[in-house]
């Protein structure tokens, strides 16, 4: 094996890792129903802004209070 | 008369009849009342958001919102999640735009006790999670209906989850093969440069390699559906399509592993990638009509009441649609709609009953009538008794036939699929027979199995996989310039073979408006008062015969004035009237010996003038019908009108055959009964009431404005909602079934000429090559041609 063959091989096995793992993340994204709303996924890329981000975090943090609270309840 | 725009919905009207608000305008106090809840509540970047659009003026909803708190609406709407909060799945009504789910969502999830509010932008359906110790679901949709939209709950079918997780499962599957094609394709560019300009060995084994670890995700993960198919196809003893792409493509990647390691040759791990992607990217989109099919009717199903009135012995009581049972007296108040057929005992009011006739003039009901569900009782309270529960009402009973119709609806087999059962047994003999030939002649089993799998590979059905859809692509392209939206590229097949057109009458044939085309002034001359009363008579109802009279009167008197007229009374299919400074004024129907709608105008009781109106054929319908009769096409009227306002519009069209007074129901039979005598039918309409007979027919085409259950269930859509998007549908159609046709030959004139020589053993790597992709390139080049400029600017 030449040292040209050799560059294209671990040329080959590093596309083919990098974009089977990319294929990896953009199949389990499908399976969470992320792609389930195309429109949002076009108007999300297009137009999110910092604010948008900020109030998706504020978000999470909300329901995640709400959630700890319900569960402290049941226990109770 | 100067135009503004409301600072809300973006509507824009005369200045006249707008709302000032200090430097705002607004049309109704729903847009303004919106407009400040927004600027209080600090969510005023909507209206950049919102940008351009326009949205609908906000939805002013009188229902009580406290129904959404009812035991019976819990038990069949409301789940309950693993973590204890509760769940329900809602369709928002009134959103047009991004900016519009944003508002919802923002206001939502800024509200205490909610904790998921997620909207589906593609269908407008809402999934809501809240905790019910903080807040109750009725405030939720309080809170919904404050910035102008409305909510209303909906059942996840099982239809609905089956077609969400098959549409996940295409699109994945798509996505794999699609990734896979475009770097297959980039090493294919290597290849075939290689391959001209020269490659070393090692190299080309390099590049099989990486082809190799691409297809075979294609062939075995994205391709799964086709053998799965073939499977249940010869199951079933026939052979399909599937078939034919599965058996091409295996063989393909069987012969490319056998160069792989160790043959001597070019791997064509491309043509197997190449060909599953195609035919998948078509599949996939098939599936998202049934999707989007399944979401329209949830949104029918929307419009049945959530609950009903019923009387009994201790007072009213409000109950579940369900718990209704034959007998029942059920209450129904003026705007509400009926929930299930029955007979009045009291009252008498006027019913919309455009969802089931498609007919727009109310129709009186006194008692001993009967009420249809989902008709809407316009004027007055009545009381009726159930004749039907509510699975066997009318409405619920046409939900569940179409339903049952977007499952099973047949459709004529297309050329491709009928050819390709003869095609694949054809070549898998010939391969067959090369194979066991050459082995008796020579008696070396590899070459005679290479001989064998070559006839498959060079059979390989690319040519005549793409013979249909590059043609319908080119077609469908040009069909979508015109305004003809088709669903699916096999519908202009089916289109090119029609035989019959059945056409409804009011919205397809006719504007669904009327006009004035006769009148009659007692005195000669119309004074300006009595006029401008008129005019303020007329303005004040929602009546198409009322509109009809305005409209004419707008056309042919300058400068009217609104008069404060009082005591305005509906009198239900009579007309209206009202006081104008002591004078009672009178304006509706009058008795006339005539076949048209008429209208009279009364002061005091005195006549002063009356009108003959119809409903005005659309500017385009003649045309298109004699286009059609040109044809050869066999054409029928199917209307719920009565049978002398039919027979008028199918004289004036000079169309023989007419049916009238038809129930959706009727219509879908009368559609049946059609088939049944092998005839292939189009079926054009508009309304609710179409939908049942559109979702039974071979080719359904619905008119842009119509109702969205027609829109739905239909193969074609009419944007622009000209009648001569037909007279163009049919011309498109056939000259691409021409090309069709003509891709098939050329396919087969190939095979004809490549696979004797592949059986004779001379099949080359280059001349496989150079064929597979020649012949791909006639039937793309001759598809081209359909929409030839000098051609299309000449006939199209």
């Amino acid at each position: 094996m030449d040292s040209n063959s050799s560059v294209l091989w671990l040329e080959l096995a590093v596309g083919v890792i990098v974009s089977f793992s990319l294929l990896g993340i953009f199949i389990w994204a499908v399976r969470q129903g992320q792609f389930d709303d195309s429109k949002r996924q076009m108007d999300g890329l297009l137009f999110d802004t910092t604010e948008d981000l900020q109030a998706a975090y504020e978000k999470e943090q909300k329901v995640k209070e709400l959630k700890e609270k319900k569960a402290k309840k049941s226990v109770s | 008369m100067s135009v503004v725009k409301c600072d809300h919905c973006a509507l824009e009207f005369d200045e006249k009849v707008m709302i000032k608000d200090g430097e705002h305008f607004f049309c109704c106090n729903g847009c303004q009342g919106v407009y400040h809840l927004l600027k209080n509540d600090g969510l005023d970047s909507f209206y950049e958001k919102k940008g351009s659009n326009t949205l609908e003026q906000p939805i002013a909803v009188g229902e009580d919102s406290s129904n959404f708190d009812l035991e019976s609406f819990a038990a069949r709407y409301i789940k309950t999640t693993t973590e204890g909060f509760s769940s329900v799945d809602l369709i928002i009504e009134g959103i047009h735009c991004a900016a519009c789910i944003w508002l919802n969502e923002k206001v939502l999830d800024s509200t205490d006790g909610i904790v998921e509010a997620k909207i589906n932008f593609t269908n407008n359906k809402a999934k809501i999670v809240w905790d019910e110790d903080i807040i109750k679901l009725s405030q939720i949709i309080d809170k919904i209906r404050s910035i102008g939209y409305n909510a209303y709950p909906y059942e996840r079918s099982a239809t609905d989850k089956k077609v969400t997780k098959t549409n996940r499962d295409y699109f994945l599957r798509m996505s794999v093969a699609i990734f896979a094609s475009m770097n297959i394709m980039m090493i294919g560019v290597a290849k075939y440069s290689g391959f001209f300009t020269g490659m070393s060995q090692s190299t080309l084994h390099l590049v099989h390699i990486a082809e190799f670890i691409f297809a075979t995700p294609v062939l075995f993960y994205s391709g799964w559906i086709f053998y799965k198919g073939a499977y249940f196809g010869l199951k079933n003893k026939i052979i399909n399509m599937d078939f034919l792409v599965s058996s091409g493509a295996t063989l393909t990647y069987i012969y490319s592993l056998y160069i792989l390691f160790g043959g001597v040759g070019h791997s064509y791990f491309d043509s197997v990638s190449m060909i599953i992607t195609f035919v998948l990217v078509g599949k996939y989109l098939e599936v998202i009509g049934k999707k989007s099919a399944v979401d329209t009717m949830d949104k029918l199903k929307m419009q049945i009441p959530l609950e009903a009135t019923i009387i009994k012995d201790d007072g009213k009581v409000t109950v579940a649609l369900d718990q209704i049972v034959v007998g029942d007296i059920v209450e129904l108040k003026a705007g509400e709609k009926a929930s299930v057929d029955g007979e009045i005992i009291s009252g008498d009011s006027s019913f919309d009953e455009s969802s089931l006739s498609g007919e727009s003039i109310p129709v009186a009901k006194q008692v001993g009538d009967m009420v249809y569900s989902g008709t809407i009782n316009i004027t007055n309270v009545i009381r009726y008794k159930a004749v039907k529960n509510y699975a066997n009402s009318t409405l619920n009973t046409i939900v569940e036939l179409l339903e049952d119709s977007l499952n099973s609806k047949p459709k004529i087999e297309d050329t491709t699929n009928e050819l390709s059962k003869y095609f694949s047994i054809t070549i898998l003999t010939l391969a067959f027979l090369s194979f066991m030939g050459w082995y008796f002649y020579d008696h070396n089993f590899e070459q005679a199995l290479i001989i064998g799998i070559s006839v498959i590979v060079i059979a390989c059905p690319c040519a005549l996989a793409l013979a249909t859809p590059i043609a319908s692509l080119v077609g469908i392209s040009w069909l979508t310039k015109e305004g003809l939206l088709f669903k699916e590229a096999k519908f202009i097949e089916v289109f090119a073979k029609a035989t019959t057109v059945v056409f409804d009458k009011t919205g397809t044939l006719t504007k669904g408006k009327f006009s004035v085309f006769n009148i009659d002034i007692i005195n000669k001359t119309l004074t300006k008062d009595e006029v401008n009363i008129l005019y303020t008579l007329v303005n004040s109802s929602n009546h198409p015969v009322s509109i009809g009279v305005k409209n004419y009167l707008l056309a042919h008197y300058k400068n009217l004035e609104e008069y404060t007229l009082e005591d305005i009374k509906q009198i239900p299919a009579v007309g209206m009237e009202a006081v104008y400074k002591k004078d009672k004024i009178f304006g509706g129907k009058a008795n006339l010996s005539t076949k048209y709608t008429t209208y009279k105008f009364e002061i005091n009781g005195n006549l002063i003038v009356q009108f003959e109106l119809q409903d005005s054929l659309k500017d385009d319908a003649i045309n298109t019908i004699n286009y059609l009769k040109e044809q050869g096409l066999e054409l029928i009227i199917c209307s719920g009108d009565n049978q002398s306002t039919v027979k008028n519009i199918a004289s004036q069209l000079g169309i023989e055959h007419f049916k009238h007074s038809m129930t959706p129901k009727t219509k879908a039979e009368f559609i049946s009964e059609l088939k049944n005598q092998d005839k292939t039918i189009v079926m054009v309409g508009d309304g609710i009431n179409d939908a049942l007979a559109l979702s039974r027919s071979d080719i359904s085409i619905a008119m842009g404005n119509g109702a969205d259950i027609a829109i739905a269930v239909s193969d074609v859509v009419v944007l622009n909602d000209k009648l001569s998007g037909l007279e163009k549908s049919f011309y498109i159609s056939k000259r691409t079934y021409k090309f069709i046709k003509q891709n098939l030959l050329i396919s087969l004139i190939y095979n004809t000429i490549t696979i004797p020589v592949a059986m004779m053993g001379y099949v080359i790597p280059l001349v496989a090559a150079l064929s597979m992709s020649v012949s791909s390139l006639l039937v793309v080049g001759n598809s081209m041609r359909i929409n030839n400029k000098k051609y299309k600017d000449k006939n199209g």
